[in-house]
């Protein structure tokens, strides 16, 4: 029997720094420690400023997913004042939030996820060749298509929002830019390119059709595009039973639009859908560098632990829900929403290779979103309704950014911000332990995976842990 | 040190036609502000001049500035990124991880000693000694400090490695630190904003790489060339400022006629940055075509200086700040009247402007 402990990381082509520890008996992970070394304190910066300031500052937690962190900011606000914003502003912040999500998705899975599969360690696999020449890091064919097709699809974003990363546009009451006559058919051009780019490259079939798979089977066999090589590849590597999450899928809900949220909201597990109540959180700090006790993030603190005492392993929190871990994402997200082939995958279990389908069948399905949203625009109406932030008040502000739930607490009293509290959705996916021991998602989706003898950066945990698409700068914040 | 290949063999290697890349050079003259005599002379130096290797290393920062950059505008921009100025070492591009990561760093510095540019992203945060940012197990200060020791210059990518941005704002938690202020016996060229425009980074890349020598910085450490404007001179909404026209409230229908925003906050008068003549995604837009006021980003400290929405109180130079409120509460009152009152201001201000240079008092 052979016991060693492995530090895995810097782990690259993540957003921020992860670092993971492992315990490895016999080949096979039996305890993991994610630990994210990167701490800024940006609920402390808040705390004194004016309310709406929060709308600038919060973005820059992520360059990635900054216009999620924006939504939340200007939602928390706006439920202060117990305000929606205007029907057309919503419909564009959706639009805005829309192309960033399925752009991150894509940054993803060409950039960050697949990129592994070009290692001189697959040499010999049947699919090696092609994953060497369409996701190698920095050369790939695929990686040079995403990166065009993302710039052309952000022209959207410029439009209507100015620039991207950070963007300012979205308010409480709606969004700066009224779109023109003129912009709505830039728009839906832009779309259809990009459409191009997902039915030539990603999918080689109509958007329509990967959307509408609903099996299980239909989708990890399929056999077209970049999907289909990734799917060959998870095949021949059995990524599809590697990576198990919790079985609890969160979804606070996409796109809130007048007529409801696009993607649904609640909790699901074994077969049943819970509605979300987000009184149930807590984040306890028991293992994180932090000091204080468990709490609502409405009454949460961030004070770090300068001494970063024991049993301390890391700077991020470790939200629960009911006391219990969830997964986030755009898997839980296809789930909780009912879409059928991600409930049909969800009947196994999450995995490494379900993660990857759910964000491809979002990837397809906010297309078609997207699109009909364009349509929607009617430029003669109003954008942004005034909205005034009272001077004492509390709010929740709750979206979901490409990596899962994402939500904003904001306290403001006398005028200014009084408390601000952040749970991202990799602090959910990559939470360290809490005060019963039990381990977060990544945590115990990684006990199991294979380790070889001589792998210091085993490639079974890279998979795993990229297929939650981790994003460590929103973790800690 | 072994033989480095030229930008124009990499771009060749990487199925580059000529045409492109003759195209690709007149556009980066003109980014420059170069005439098309200088065409030539950047081809030139691209097909004979070995490339500069760069290394690409982040601290306390969120990736924007690595996200604007594979954005930039011309088609060949993204092999600029991705293959012709060679990031020997990027960790949010690279492939390696990981302990192969930390070799991929070494063997790179060793590699080029005293001839590669140091790309920082983000700062290192001070407090702790350095903790609230691990790399590898140490602290990126270590990581900063080594890493500087033999390059050529550095370059600070955007308001975090520039300023200290965000993370350090009041009371900067971490104390996040510019890089500047920890590396101190090294050519630093300054590319502030958050992020800073793509083709402004690209441009600062370009330029180094031709003429292999920093570019004219102002006195704030930036390139003349992107930061020698401000937003509010070259901003399409400036003639409504000078008319006195301004956007009251979001949606009204000044803001949708494209009125100033200066009302709403915008720092365009107080910031220098390319933003109003490059533009953002491409040229598409920015901030202020938006509808929402410059925040001020490329400009030091924007991040502690009272509400992002609270109206600049210190414009230089023109000393209309006062005007504009009167103008503002007149305009509610009898519209013509103070449009023509202060459009009879903002022409004598505007000749005397070249011996203001003193935030200006309230005078009229």
């Amino acid at each position: 029997m052979s016991q060693r402990s492995l530090l895995v990381g810097p782990f690259n082509r993540v957003e921020g720094d992860l670092e993971i520890r492992l315990e490895v008996e016999d080949g096979h992970v039996t305890a993991a420690y994610a630990n994210s070394p990167l701490f800024r304190g940006f609920e402390a910066m808040l705390q004194g400023k004016a309310p709406l300031d929060a709308l600038t500052i919060t973005p820059r937690i992520c360059g990635i997913c900054s216009i999620s962190q924006s939504a939340a900011a200007a939602a928390a606000l706006g439920a202060v004042a117990g305000r929606p914003p205007a029907d057309q502003g919503a419909l564009v912040a959706a639009l805005l939030h829309g192309v960033e999500n399925v752009c991150d998705h894509i940054t993803h899975f060409n950039l960050f996820f697949c990129t592994d599969f070009a290692r001189p360690a697959y040499a010999g696999r049947a699919w090696h060749d092609r994953a060497v020449a369409r996701f190698t890091a920095m050369q790939g064919s695929a990686a040079r298509d995403c990166v065009e097709a993302r710039a052309q699809l952000l022209h959207i974003v410029g439009m209507l929002g100015g620039k991207w990363p950070h963007t300012l546009a979205i308010q409480p009451g709606g969004v700066t830019r009224a779109p023109t006559a003129r912009d709505r058919i830039r728009i839906a051009s832009t779309l259809r390119a990009f459409r191009l780019y997902l039915e030539r490259v990603l999918f080689g079939a109509p958007v329509e059709l990967f959307a509408g798979l609903e099996t299980a089977e239909a989708v990890l066999g399929w056999d077209r595009g970049d999907a289909g090589l990734f799917m060959e590849i998870a095949r021949d590597l059995g990524l599809a039973q590697s990576g198990r999450g919790p079985g609890r899928y969160l979804s606070f809900g996409a796109y809130p639009l007048p007529g409801g949220r696009s993607f649904a909201a609640g909790v699901w597990e074994g077969g049943s859908l819970a509605p979300l109540d987000t009184g149930e959180i807590v984040e306890d700090l028991s293992h994180a560098w932090m000091l204080g006790g468990a709490a609502h993030p409405r009454e949460g603190q961030t004070t770090p632990d300068e001494d970063m005492k024991d049993p301390g392993y890391s700077w991020c929190k470790a939200p629960r829900l009911s006391g219990r871990t969830v997964e986030t994402g755009a898997f839980a997200r296809q789930v909780v929403d009912g879409h059928p082939a991600a409930l049909d995958l969800a009947r196994a279990g999450s995995s490494v290779s379900a993660r990857v389908a759910g964000r491809l069948l979002e990837i397809a399905r906010t297309q078609l979103l997207l699109e009909s949203w364009a349509g929607q625009i009617r430029p003669e109406e109003h954008f942004m309704d005034v909205v005034d932030i009272p001077h004492d008040g509390q709010g929740e502000g709750l979206v979901e950014a490409a990596r899962g739930a994402l939500g904003h607490w904001i306290s403001i009293a006398d005028g200014r911000i009084d408390r601000y509290q952040i749970i991202a959705p990799t602090t959910w996916n990559f939470s360290p332990r809490d005060a019963a021991g039990t381990p977060g998602p990544v945590e115990s989706a990684l006990v199991g995976a294979a380790v070889g003898e001589g792998e210091d950066t085993p490639l079974s945990v890279q998979h795993i842990v990229r297929s939650f698409d981790p994003c460590m700068v929103c973790t800690v914040h | 040190m072994a033989a480095i290949e030229t930008f124009y063999d990499v771009m060749r290697r990487q199925g580059i036609t000529r045409r492109s890349f003759m195209k690709y050079c007149s556009l980066t003259a003109s980014a420059l502000g170069l005439g098309p005599a200088f065409v030539p002379k950047i081809a030139h130096a691209m097909e004979t001049k070995p490339r500069t290797p760069v290394i690409w290393v982040h601290g306390l920062e969120c990736t924007c500035c690595s996200e604007s950059f594979i954005r930039s505008a011309h088609p060949l921009a993204k092999d600029v990124v991705l293959s012709m100025i060679s990031l020997d070492y990027d960790d949010t591009l690279m492939a390696a991880a990981g302990h192969q990561a930390e070799a991929a760093l070494e063997d790179t510095i060793e590699k080029y000693k005293g001839n590669y540019i140091l790309a920082v992203e983000g700062n290192p945060p001070l407090n702790e000694d350095g903790m609230y940012c691990i790399i590898g197990g140490k602290p990126f200060v270590e990581q900063l400090r080594h890493a500087a020791e033999h390059a050529k210059a550095i370059i600070s990518w955007g308001a975090c490695a520039s300023y200290g941005c965000v993370q350090a704002a009041k009371p900067n938690p971490t104390r996040a630190t510019p890089v500047h202020k920890v590396i101190i016996d090294k050519p630093i060229i300054k590319v502030p904003g958050c992020p800073p425009i793509a083709e402004v980074m690209t441009g600062v890349i370009t330029y180094m790489l031709t003429f292999d020598r920093l570019p004219e910085l102002d006195r704030q450490g930036r390139p003349a060339m992107f930061y020698g404007q401000r937003i509010h001179d070259k901003c399409y909404r400036r003639p409504h400022f000078d008319a006195g026209q301004f956007v009251e409230a979001w949606d009204d229908d000044n803001a949708r006629k494209g009125y100033c925003l200066y009302k709403m906050g915008c720092k365009g008068p107080t910031t220098y940055n390319a933003c109003s003549t490059v533009r953002w995604n491409e040229g598409v837009s920015f901030p202020i075509q938006s509808g929402h006021g410059c925040i001020g980003c490329s400009e030091d400290g924007f991040w502690d200086q009272g509400s992002f929405y609270n109206r600049v109180t210190d414009l230089t130079q023109f000393g209309v700040e006062k005007n504009a409120d009167q103008v503002g509460m007149a305009a509610a009152g009898v519209v013509g009247a103070g449009v023509a009152v202060h459009a009879a201001v903002s022409a004598l201000k505007a000749a005397q402007k070249k011996s203001q240079s003193q935030p200006s008092k309230e005078e009229v």
